[in-house]
């Protein structure tokens, strides 16, 4: 998980979302236990209150559930929730990019088409080689 | 002896003043920081930062005010202050003909809480070698040894004075390590004073920034990037507005373009700056630690 410590996005929010996309890719999966506040702040290089911030907010969402003295454990179609929450992060980098071509005089109609011919690229990029 | 009640803060300070001669250091300055935390002490070089921690440390006499740390008066009772709190000075003072070895067996000594097992710890996560002399190690090596004194006498509180400057990208992320072990593993409360803001951004839940020896801001730094932005605003020709929004921290006009940092920001903030005669178009920015910083200093030193 990779933590931008100059940007303005708030650092639990950057590890909220990191654990919300692993959750996604299968990386915690259904009922697995997520790493305790010292493995997660000693892994990323973040105060332990930080972690904790985060992890209070995907327990508050449901992602993940607390046992007491055992840890915190992905929830059950977690992996489904956390794809569609993972949209709130995607939300913020598509807010910064509008903003961007804002800034550069773009319209709405330009800032259509550079998203599509984006997909449209990726889209091509994630093809297996047949 | 009266003991110090747990919920005592870790830091207090009352007025805390240090002159020089003719320059004030530190003025009038009052603070207080809860358990468990960990505090980012920032400020431009000649801030005060220094000064404020040799005083809690009794290295320096207070001018007037009172400071207390763990609840202990640090001018009555600079003993127990020394024994219950950890201090890697920012510049070291380690005997530097001694190994590393003879270092641990001298201050081990001194200390009746030293704890064998966490010093170990810090060794291996240090790669310290026990053998060599203190003035052969690397200036990351010798910061760390000072960590690992300042840590292994189990503090209840950390004192860490401007630790990373001049070491590399490697010696600081282990520095960091080592730091945030002794805040899980032992729920210490840490002040570290520091220009490297991407390090504090990691490592501090709360900040304080420190300019000509007062305290200019201090808060929990997630809530503060959120409340602190800048709004950009463009002009046109010729256009000097004179008004700007409540909570303005610092503001510039250059050409067309006229820039406004202000605290906690609220959507009326931008429309005032909208209903300002002159303005064509505006927009908001979101501001990292470091723009934080900057503006909060810059707006000191521009005359209104």
């Amino acid at each position: 998980m990779r933590i931008d410590p100059a940007g303005h996005v708030p650092i639990y929010l950057q590890i909220a979302d990191g654990i919300r996309a692993a959750v996604a890719a299968g990386v915690y999966r259904p009922g697995e236990v997520l790493p305790s506040l010292r493995a997660m702040a000693t892994e990323v290089h973040v105060n332990p209150n930080t972690v904790q911030r985060a992890y209070d907010e995907l327990e508050r969402e449901g992602l993940v559930y607390s046992q007491r003295g055992r840890g915190l454990f992905v929830a059950d179609r977690g992996d489904l929730s956390a794809q569609s929450r993972a949209g709130d992060g995607v939300r913020r980098a598509l807010d910064e990019a509008i903003r961007a071509g804002r800034l550069a005089g773009m319209t709405a109609t330009q800032l259509q088409d550079l998203f599509h011919a984006a997909l449209e690229g990726l889209a091509q990029d994630g093809r297996k080689p047949s | 002896m009266i003991s110090p009640a747990q919920d005592d803060p870790a830091i207090e300070l009352v007025g805390l003043s240090k002159r020089f001669g003719r320059t004030l250091a530190v003025n009038n300055l009052s603070l207080k920081i809860p358990r468990g935390s960990t505090f980012g002490l920032l400020g431009p070089n000649g801030a005060g930062k220094s000064t404020t921690i040799k005083m809690l440390m009794g290295l320096l006499s207070l001018t007037s005010g009172e400071a207390r740390l763990l609840g202990v008066d640090v001018v009555a009772d600079p003993v127990q202050v020394k024994q219950r709190v950890g201090y890697v000075p920012e510049s070291h003072h380690i005997y530097r003909w001694m190994r590393v070895r003879e270092v641990l067996g001298f201050c081990k000594s001194c200390f009746h809480s030293w704890n064998d097992q966490t010093c170990r710890e810090m060794l291996d996560l240090f790669g310290l070698d026990l053998e060599k002399r203190v003035k052969h190690l690397s200036k990351g090596m010798q910061t760390k040894l000072a960590l690992l004194l300042a840590v292994s006498h189990e503090p209840e509180l950390l004192l860490l004075d401007e630790p990373l400057s001049g070491l590399d990208p490697i010696a600081r992320e282990e520095f960091i390590d080592g730091v945030l072990r002794a805040i899980c593993d032992r729920g210490q409360t840490v002040l570290i004073s520091s220009h490297m803001l991407d390090d504090v951004r990691r490592l501090a839940d709360t900040v304080g920034i420190l300019n000509e020896g007062q305290l200019l801001l201090n808060g929990n730094l997630d809530a503060l990037l959120t409340t602190t932005k800048r709004i950009c605003a463009t002009l046109r020709d010729g256009c000097q507005p004179k008004q700007t929004p409540p909570g303005t921290v610092w503001q510039r006009i250059r050409g067309r373009e006229w820039t406004i940092t202000v605290r906690d920001f609220a959507p009326e903030k931008v429309q005032q700056v909208q209903a300002t005669e002159g303005v064509e178009q505006v927009r908001v920015v979101d501001l990292g630690l470091e723009e934080l910083f900057k503006d909060f200093i810059r707006g000191q030193r521009v005359t209104p």
